[in-house]
């Protein structure tokens, strides 16, 4: 017993030792080694990257990221305010302001007179949409901004989908209302009422769970015609200059929506499970190819599909081998109005600024100047396009006009998780464009690229297109080309509502009552007397504070738009 | 038999008299230094790593503010409790952490006894040594993944509903995940099936250390099975019992955040929602870092857990039972 | 054997062979989960076996990565050394805590049940422990929680139930505490310790949110869990882009954690906690005879 005790005592020396002795001889880097936290989910990369490394070569700087962890963004930006450690370059998401509050972010000024590559990222009316109380710029939003021209091939946006298959199956028909999306999805469903592998279709499904019940909830908003604000329609009937605040939740469109759901559901042709599943159970469902109809976001459901869909199946009762995405069940978007013949926005053309987020510098980072000057570099095209294409004749080709191209094997290489950990290095939080490149022959991100768009597409897809008229995603959505309203996306304001305000007390409650409510409206075997009671119910909370306060923003933007 | 119930019961008088407070004198008191100066430092940890950042509780009374620090933060007083206790939902989600919490404390203690001892009465090592082992593998399952798989069981085409069916129980799936009344049955099963086994271990624990002796004497007086367990089994175990029902009725507020946050969906979630999914929907989330409210809540589940636990301490005292202070 | 016996005994291995077969489900559920390809598994319907085999899982979450090496020496040393200073200052409190002569017994105790509810939350422990310069060092997993009541009061009661009459004699012949605790009552309580022990090492091992919290600009005190944990919140970062959408980004778009990812990392994470159980293991279920203690 003693020997015993006496062993693990000089154990836990040498341990406590050798742990000193690991902390003490941190190897030396050639580089300047800065440290980024995203409030996002993401994946490392490897500390040998490939790219990271060309990229130190020709920067002198190497960034190691680090990622949301098993923490909301804002518990995650409140924890490192409060120890004091914060990395060198940040991005806050939600939590943004507050750093600025905390006086832990490095002004932008300064350095965007310094370093012209960041300076061009935005026009002087859009850098001031970034100036905080003290009139200063602190951080930048990266996404989505084009270079030069709008190329956009996809469409990430929310749309109410179909499988390229039933499209097919009835000749293409012109599909503008809910009345005729949820009939061809009955007659397909009637006619095809099972998969290769024998199991039943779902002509409709819908996602509820958590915030993601946007699915379920703000369809109406798009069926009137508006774009996604998000929160609230904002009506300019009477002019541009004179917004009105409308509420979504109320409308007759609404209640002619829910009602439509509600009689589907009751037919069957809704999974009757749609109100408790969850998000992988979704994604799972989806994933066997058996759902023909959804409302969402591109993002939200695409990108997990994309490799079950292309997996060789051979569970077939014919006995012979298949994949999902060529017998057609790729989803097509549809921009739907609640009567046949409206304009509508379910796609926004043009870059949508959220000027909530971006990445910043610290005041903890030793050498800002640097920092900035790297944050510059990056956008240099040599080392954007490291970032984004990779390196040549390694992850793409270059033909004889200029103009890169991948092969299969290239494709395949950059979707691999363990590929994009040991070679690719985005960093994809910092400063990026989209767009045309700058040597004017290709586009800054190979998704963008037309031939490369084209390459990723499925037969039945190419098909559908065509049968369109339409070149890409976009086309197919066929949404009304505008300008943005100089509010536009309100979203980005009820996103950070606190709730210390009467209108933030009654947006979270807004929620509460519609997550309990419309689910039930949607299952009900009566519907008017439940959508009575939901109407009592969100009325109670007082909406009308939360579209005050929306309105009291939106002329607050607008104003600033012209200042 | 009788000899050894009168054995316990004399131990059982013996342990109550000692249990009376020992006078303080300074002979005492320099026989005891060793255990006081010990006892000292651990006070000193303690006070230190407990007690010292309670003094974050004055974030309660204020509109905290991380930048403007515990000092500058302006203070509002009893502002954030009014909100809490004014608050409808905040009254349901006490109902409904409350009701969960005392469903498992409950439910978990009596099953794992209960499994304990009969894994106990199992004569063959290596079976019983086979059945604990897999008995606790659950717990080190994340809530997760055990959801995933209860979710799974539940929904229209899974297997319950599948049975159900086919044994023309119903003749349509029964959605059990819509149904508030199912909610808390599910959330006390799912507990029960991921924890019996690594709750039964403490009392696994305590089982050996019962004398053989008392077992050997009762069969001689012609004791059997049920008899043994009854007055030697589950006596020995009562300190135990008691201990831990005393601790755990202190963490009845703590009924969990992960099972129900997963498990819930807008449809039963006026009794999914417990004190922590509360404290994150409305304090602690990318819109809000308020930490003042989660901190007023969190004062408030203190006070409920410190209240239960002197009043069961107290009727331990007085009905002789082993107590927590 | 009495016929009441026998009845007994054939119930009670059925019902748990019934209860063994019912919890092993999920744990098979995970392990065929597992050993199942990635992209097959999101359709769900696995069960038992897998439907597709594959060995990527294993290799994704094992693979040649630093911050799994490091994560994992952290972690055997967190587990080893917070296991033994844990048990050693919970098992020393419990002796003073069930010595019925104490003076201070009854006040000590309440003074640690009340840490047992009593929390400040977040915030200002992270500015005290930043005062103690815990944040970023390796001792930020030792310290802080060494000493746990409910540990030392599960330790306490059985301690409690060691006849007063062994600490009486060897007082006679003239034995300090000190002697008591380490030569007495040690030896006697050793099936509350190894249980104690698991409690702890299982918590050790598990344990990733200080190290997300405490650690996270310091690498070379990263937890194995934490990597893990890491790794299955992760997303595909290439996706960078903005959503119209209602909210996030277009990289938390892929936040679905393969199923399977998540199941291998569950299997190994469990696998060493498998492994060390037999040993404390027959403490607790062989029973132990307590020589000498009778009346």
């Amino acid at each position: 017993m003693k020997a015993k005790k006496l062993f693990s005592l000089a154990l836990a020396a040498v341990m406590v030792a050798s742990c000193v002795a690991a902390a003490g001889c941190g190897k030396k880097s050639k580089y300047t080694e800065f440290t980024m936290f995203a409030a996002m989910a993401g994946k490392e990369k490897d500390d040998n990257n490939e790219i990271m490394e060309l990229i130190a070569e020709k920067t002198g700087v190497k960034v190691k990221e680090t990622w949301l962890t098993g923490q909301d963004a804002g518990e995650a930006i409140g924890s490192i305010i409060a120890s004091g450690k914060l990395p060198d370059f940040i991005d806050g998401g939600d939590g943004c302001v507050q750093l600025y509050e905390n006086k832990m972010l490095v002004a932008w000024d300064d350095y965007l007179e310094k370093y012209p590559n960041l300076k061009e990222m935005y026009t002087e009316k859009e850098w001031d949409q970034f100036r905080m109380s003290d009139g200063k710029i602190y951080w930048a939003n990266v996404f989505g901004n084009h270079y030069k021209e709008d190329t956009t091939t996809g469409h990430n946006g929310e749309a109410f989908w179909i499988q390229a298959r039933v499209l097919e199956w009835d000749g293409y028909p012109d599909i503008q209302t809910l009345d005729q999306y949820f009939d061809l999805l009955e007659r397909y469903a009637a006619a095809n009422p099972t998969m290769p592998d024998g199991t039943p279709v779902i002509p409709y499904t819908c996602l509820c769970e958590d915030w993601k019940y946007y699915c379920l909830e703000n369809a109406p908003m798009f069926l009137d015609g508006y774009p996604n604000d998000g929160c609230v329609i904002v009506n300019v009937d009477a002019g541009v200059d004179n917004p009105k605040i409308v509420d979504y939740n109320t409308t007759e469109t609404a209640k002619t929506y829910f009602a439509k759901l509600n009689e589907e559901y009751n037919k069957g042709a809704i999974d009757p499970d749609f109100a408790t599943q969850t998000y992988d159970e979704y994604i799972a469902k989806l994933s066997t190819g058996r759902v023909l109809g959804l409302c969402d976001q591109y993002w939200d459901f695409a990108y997990s599909i994309m490799g079950p869909f292309a997996e060789e199946r051979n569970d077939a009762t014919d006995g012979k081998a298949y994949r999902l995405d060529k017998i057609g069940c790729d989803y097509v978007p549809l921009g739907l109005t609640i009567e046949a013949g409206m304009e509508q926005e379910w796609h926004s053309y043009g870059d949508e600024l959220n000027k909530a987020s971006g990445c910043a510098v610290t005041t903890s980072c030793k050498n800002p100047d640097l920092a900035f000057e790297f944050l510059s570099r990056l956008l240099d095209q040599d080392i954007h396009d490291l970032r984004f294409w990779g390196i040549k004749d390694v992850d793409y080709l270059v033909d004889s006009n200029g103009m890169y191209y991948r092969t299969e094997e290239m494709r395949e290489n950059w979707k691999s998780d363990s590929y994009n950990a040991k070679h690719c290095c985005q960093y994809s939080y910092m400063p990026q464009w989209r767009g045309r490149s700058k040597d004017g022959i290709n586009y800054m991100m190979p998704d963008e690229q037309p031939a490369e768009f084209l390459a990723t597409l499925s037969e039945p897809l190419k098909k559908c297109f065509e049968a369109y008229g339409a070149g890409n995603y976009a086309d197919m959505v066929g949404s009304r080309v505008c300008d943005q309203n100089p509010w536009y996306p309100m979203w980005s304001w009820s996103n950070s509502i606190s709730n210390e305000t009467a209108g933030g007390i009654a947006w979270q409650k807004m929620g509460e009552t519609k997550h309990y409510w419309l689910p039930k409206v949607v299952m009900s075997a009566d519907f008017e007397t439940d959508w009575a009671a939901y109407m009592d119910a969100y009325n109670a909370v007082h909406p009308e504070d939360f579209l005050a306060e929306a309105q009291a923003e939106c002329e607050k933007r607008l104003a600033d738009s012209k200042t | 038999m009788e000899n050894t119930v009168s054995q316990a019961e004399k131990l059982k008088q013996l342990t109550e008299k000692e249990l009376n407070k020992p006078k303080f004198t300074v002979k005492e008191f320099k026989r005891q230094w060793i255990l006081v100066v010990i006892s000292a430092l651990y006070v000193i940890y303690g006070i230190i790593f407990y007690y010292l950042p309670l003094l974050g509780w004055i974030m309660a009374f204020q509109n905290f503010k991380y930048h403007e620090g515990f000092t500058g933060s302006k203070f509002v007083g009893f502002d954030k409790f009014k909100f809490l206790f004014s608050d409808g939902t905040f009254l349901q989600v006490i109902r409904n952490t409350f009701a969960m919490g005392v469903l498992n404390l409950f439910f978990g203690t009596v099953v794992a006894i209960a499994f304990a001892i009969l894994l106990n009465e199992v004569r063959n090592r290596h079976f019983k040594k086979a059945i604990q082992t897999i008995s606790y593998l659950p717990h080190f399952l994340s809530w997760i993944i055990v959801v995933s798989i209860v979710h799974d069981a539940l929904t229209s085409t899974g297997i319950i509903n599948e049975l159900l069916l086919k044994f023309g129980i119903v003749d349509k799936a029964y959605p059990f995940l819509a149904k508030p009344g199912w909610f808390w049955p599910i959330v006390t099963l799912s507990n029960l099936w991921k924890e019996t086994g690594w709750n039964a271990i403490i009392y696994l624990a305590a089982i050996t250390a019962i004398d053989p002796c008392l077992y050997e004497s009762a069969s001689i007086d012609g004791a059997g099975r049920f008899q043994k367990m009854r007055y030697i089994t589950l006596p020995s175990l009562r300190p135990t019992i008691m201990i831990l029902l005393i601790m755990n009725l202190g963490n009845v507020l703590n009924a969990g955040f992960e099972l129900q946050y997963l498990l819930g969906n807008g449809l039963v979630q006026n009794v999914s929602k417990t004190i922590d999914i509360y404290v994150l929907d409305w304090a602690i989330n990318a819109r809000n870092l308020d930490y003042s409210l989660g901190t007023a809540a969190g004062i408030f589940k203190t006070a409920v857990s410190l209240t239960l636990i002197v009043i069961a301490n107290l009727i331990a005292k007085h009905k002789g039972d082993e107590r927590l202070f | 054997m009495a016929r009441e016996d026998v009845v007994f005994t054939v119930f009670n291995t059925i019902f748990l062979i019934l209860f063994a077969v019912v919890t092993l489900y999920p744990v098979l559920n995970t392990l065929a989960y597992s050993f199942n390809d990635g992209n097959d598994a999101v359709r769900g319907g696995v069960h038992l076996w897998p439907r597709k085999w594959s060995l990527d899982n294993y290799k994704e979450i094992l693979i040649e990565r630093k911050g799994i090496r490091i994560g994992a020496k952290i972690t055997v040393y967190r587990t080893v050394l917070g296991t033994i200073t844990s048990l050693a200052a919970n098992a020393l409190l419990s002796f003073i805590l069930s010595r019925k002569k104490f003076l201070f017994k009854s006040s000590l105790s309440l003074f640690w049940v009340i840490t047992m509810y009593a929390s400040g939350g977040l915030i200002p422990v992270m500015i005290l422990y930043k005062y103690l310069h815990l944040t970023d060092s390796f001792w930020v997993y030792v310290v802080p929680g060494m000493v746990s009541a409910f540990n030392v009061m599960v330790m306490r009661t059985y301690m409690n139930g060691i006849p007063d009459s062994l600490e009486e004699s060897a007082q006679l012949e003239g034995a300090g505490y000190m002697r008591i605790f380490w030569s007495i009552i040690t030896p006697l309580c050793k099936p509350v310790y190894a249980t104690i022990a698991l409690f702890v090492a299982v918590y050790h091992w598990n344990a990733w949110f200080d190290a997300m919290l405490y650690n996270r600009l310091s690498p070379e005190y990263t937890t194995l869990q934490f990597e893990l944990q890491k790794l299955l919140t992760s997303v595909s970062a290439s996706t960078g882009g903005q959503t119209s959408g209602t909210t996030v980004t277009e990289a938390a778009a892929n936040k679905i954690t393969p199923v399977t990812i998540r199941a291998a990392a569950s299997i190994a994470t469990m696998a060493p906690i498998i492994a060390l159980y037999p040993f404390l293991q027959r403490y607790f279920v062989t029973g132990l005879t307590i020589g000498g203690v009778k009346e």
